[in-house]
């Protein structure tokens, strides 16, 4: 008797060799979820039933064996996604000292783009109105969401916070509602108060929650002008529950005065990212392009789980796109989104310790990527990541893969500012200077001459004053890692 | 370990890149191993006359530039102007005659440096303000004034010597 079914594991979606204790959190994770006091969408319930019905069996040793017995042997072959690791070199060497090797870790659709289907929104704007928002960058704002709710689809759910010191719903998540209306409500919202982001986040977070629903792409997009003081760390936390739901969340600052270092945080804890908006011209532009990114949305979310390997460390991850960001080293790594336009394409830089050297394999990572698709109910097979390399007496004689070092050429200088960044923090002006310096000089030597200029004279301004002109640092770093995204495009071309 | 030509800072083994000063630390030579292997490689050499080199006779090109280091030969078909330079990652500009494979990089050629035009029977090269400037047999060129170019000219786009052969010449 054949059936279509997936087997309990894959609706549970562990592996077959899944301890206890993963397929316990496994099943919380999914019925907590599709919970029926909580689901929405229609044929939820069943996949609930369906969820019970895997765990009752695989929770108790005995029917799992039996059971197992049934299963036709496992395939591994992942059928939605398909994944790739190229390294930077083929081979560890035996060594007396540390060494390191570069992993690109690229993760794409297995089926074609123009297939895939489009999940539908739920998005809620999170947007700042305190005093320093008036003139240019409310009118911009403004403009933009009426024209975001305008483009709307009929099943994409929208909604507006906005927040001084506090924060007030002006369009609440709802399904069917009156554009018209929600047009006059952007219309009239006015500037006044302090800038609280902590008010705004947990307003934003509760809208979302209204509609929130696996099979949407859940997201929060954060427009802020000004610091927060004093709640980033009950931000942060937040940020954290949204991520344990899916809710993914995007930080834009407008302006030289907002904390970028905190808003990057926020948004990496759910796998986003922050924008800079360095002129409120290109509020549009921006919120634009993050709007379409999210339409065209495949999987919300990559999340990494691994255990540390002895004597590895994981020292740096970045993600090159669809949208460049650092990755927090911690585990569930959040590695970001999947576009249908875009793969995801992660690069990390692991220190192996002599000590393990003297082995003839070293596992690198060990863990496997799981991947929740907006679309498609029964989560995806997870993929199973067991990175390791030989150790050899002699380096491998083959040049690293143009991927990696193209990618590494330009992410260098991304990491060069954020030393210049962290010296300067730090009091050591002179080290800042001269990372400065030689950032100016590989701009220079890519034409990157304007930016060039900008590192310059932000190297003279430590020299003189030891602080930082008003933009310098986010100028600095935001070109750099545009410059990333920048080879990305052109490569797709 | 490895410590960087540039600013003798040790790195850590396996690094790409210096940690203290960018420079590229390991696969600089990748490209020019590519061309070393073409050269001896007949079956690259075949396919690359089949996709780039048309010879003169039969075809319409109007003339072609010999590479002098690599020997490799660039045919001038199809349009009547070139601009001349090399793709650099991460930039927008794209000349039509990418000299990136032949190490234009290290040659000091500019991503846009120059152009070759047909205007009628003439041949003339411009140099678009390039940042190593542009020589014809040795000559220095004005940039963004016209020179007029005869067969058999030596080209150099900073140090990348090329020859021009003109159809008919």
């Amino acid at each position: 008797m054949a059936s279509n079914k997936p087997d309990h594991y894959t609706t549970l979606g562990v592996f077959r060799d899944a301890s206890q204790e993963e397929i316990k959190r496994a099943y919380f994770e999914a019925a907590q979820r599709l919970h029926p006091d909580k689901n929405v969408a229609a044929g939820e319930t069943e996949l609930f039933l369906e969820i019970q019905q895997a765990y009752e069996i695989l929770s108790n040793p005995k029917r799992r064996n039996l059971y197992d017995a049934t299963l036709p042997p496992e395939i591994d072959v992942n059928s939605v996604v398909k994944h790739e690791t190229l390294f930077s070199r083929s081979n560890l060497v035996k060594l007396g000292e540390a060494q390191l090797i570069y992993m690109l870790l690229e993760v794409s659709p297995r089926e074609e783009k123009e297939s895939l289907p489009a999940p539908p929104l739920n998005i809620c704007l999170v947007l700042d109105r305190s005093t320093s928002m008036q003139g240019d960058k409310m009118d911009m704002v403004k403009a933009t969401a009426i024209q975001l709710l305008r483009s709307l689809r009929a099943e994409d759910v929208f909604s507006v916070v906005a927040f001084s010191d506090r924060a007030e719903v002006i369009i609440p998540a709802a399904f069917n509602s009156d554009k018209k209306k929600q047009e006059s409500r952007i219309q009239m919202m006015q500037t006044s108060g302090a800038t609280e982001i902590y008010n705004g986040l947990k307003a934003g977070l509760q809208e979302i929650r209204r509609t929130v629903d696996p099979s949407r792409v859940n997201h929060i997009i954060l427009l802020t002008d000004g610091q927060t003081y004093g709640d980033e760390q009950d931000c942060l936390k937040l940020a954290e529950e949204a991520a344990a739901q899916n809710i993914g969340i995007s930080g834009m600052g407008i302006g030289h005065e907002w904390n970028d270092i905190f808003l990057d945080a926020l948004a990496s804890k759910t796998g986003g990212s922050s924008a800079y908006i360095s002129n409120p011209k290109d509020i549009q532009r921006l919120l634009v392009e993050k709007f379409n990114a999210l339409i065209s949305t495949y999987a919300d979310e990559v999340v990494l789980e691994f255990k540390e390997q002895e004597h590895v460390k994981i020292n740096y991850v970045f993600r090159l796109q669809p949208e460049g960001g650092s990755v927090a080293i911690e585990s569930p790594m959040r590695l970001g989104p999947i576009l249908r336009d875009a793969p995801l394409h992660v690069l990390f830089e692991f220190i192996v310790d002599s000590s393990t050297l003297e082995e003839d394999i070293v596992s690198l990572l060990n863990g496997s990527l799981k991947i929740s698709i907006a679309a498609r109910p029964v989560p995806v097979p997870p993929i199973r990541l067991n990175l390791k390399r030989d150790v050899h007496t002699n380096p491998s004689p083959e040049p690293p893969p143009t991927r990696i070092l193209s990618a590494l050429s330009r992410l260098t200088l991304y990491r060069m500012q954020e030393r210049a960044r962290s010296a300067a923090d730090s009091g050591q002006f002179d080290e800042a200077v001269r990372h400065l310096q030689n950032l100016a000089t590989h701009l220079l030597s890519k034409g990157e001459h304007s930016l060039a200029k900008t590192a310059l004279f932000e190297a003279e301004n430590l020299e003189k004053m030891h602080a930082w002109s008003a933009s310098g640092n986010k100028d600095i770093k935001y070109h750099t890692r545009a410059l990333l995204l920048g080879g990305q495009k052109e490569k797709v071309k | 370990m490895i410590i960087c030509p540039n600013c003798k800072h040790a790195n850590m083994d396996g690094a790409l890149f210096c940690a203290e000063c960018a420079s590229q630390l390991a696969g600089k030579d990748l490209i020019t191993q590519n061309i070393t292997t073409q050269k001896f490689d007949r079956a690259n050499e075949q396919r690359l006359k089949n996709d780039m080199y048309q010879p003169f006779d039969g075809s319409d090109a109007w003339g072609s530039l010999h590479l002098l280091d690599t020997g490799q030969v660039l045919p001038l078909s199809t349009r009547n102007e070139f601009t001349m330079g090399r793709i650099s990652e991460g930039q927008p500009i794209m000349p039509d005659i990418d000299l990136s494979p032949y190490q234009a990089y290290a040659a000091g050629v500019s991503r846009l440096h120059a152009v070759i035009k047909r205007d009628g029977s003439r041949i003339v090269f411009i140099d678009l303000g390039s940042a190593n400037g542009t020589y014809i047999n040795g000559k220095r060129l004005t940039p963004n004034v016209e020179q007029v170019l005869n067969h058999g000219d030596i080209i150099a786009l900073g140090k990348l010597k090329l020859q021009i052969l003109v159809k008919n010449a």
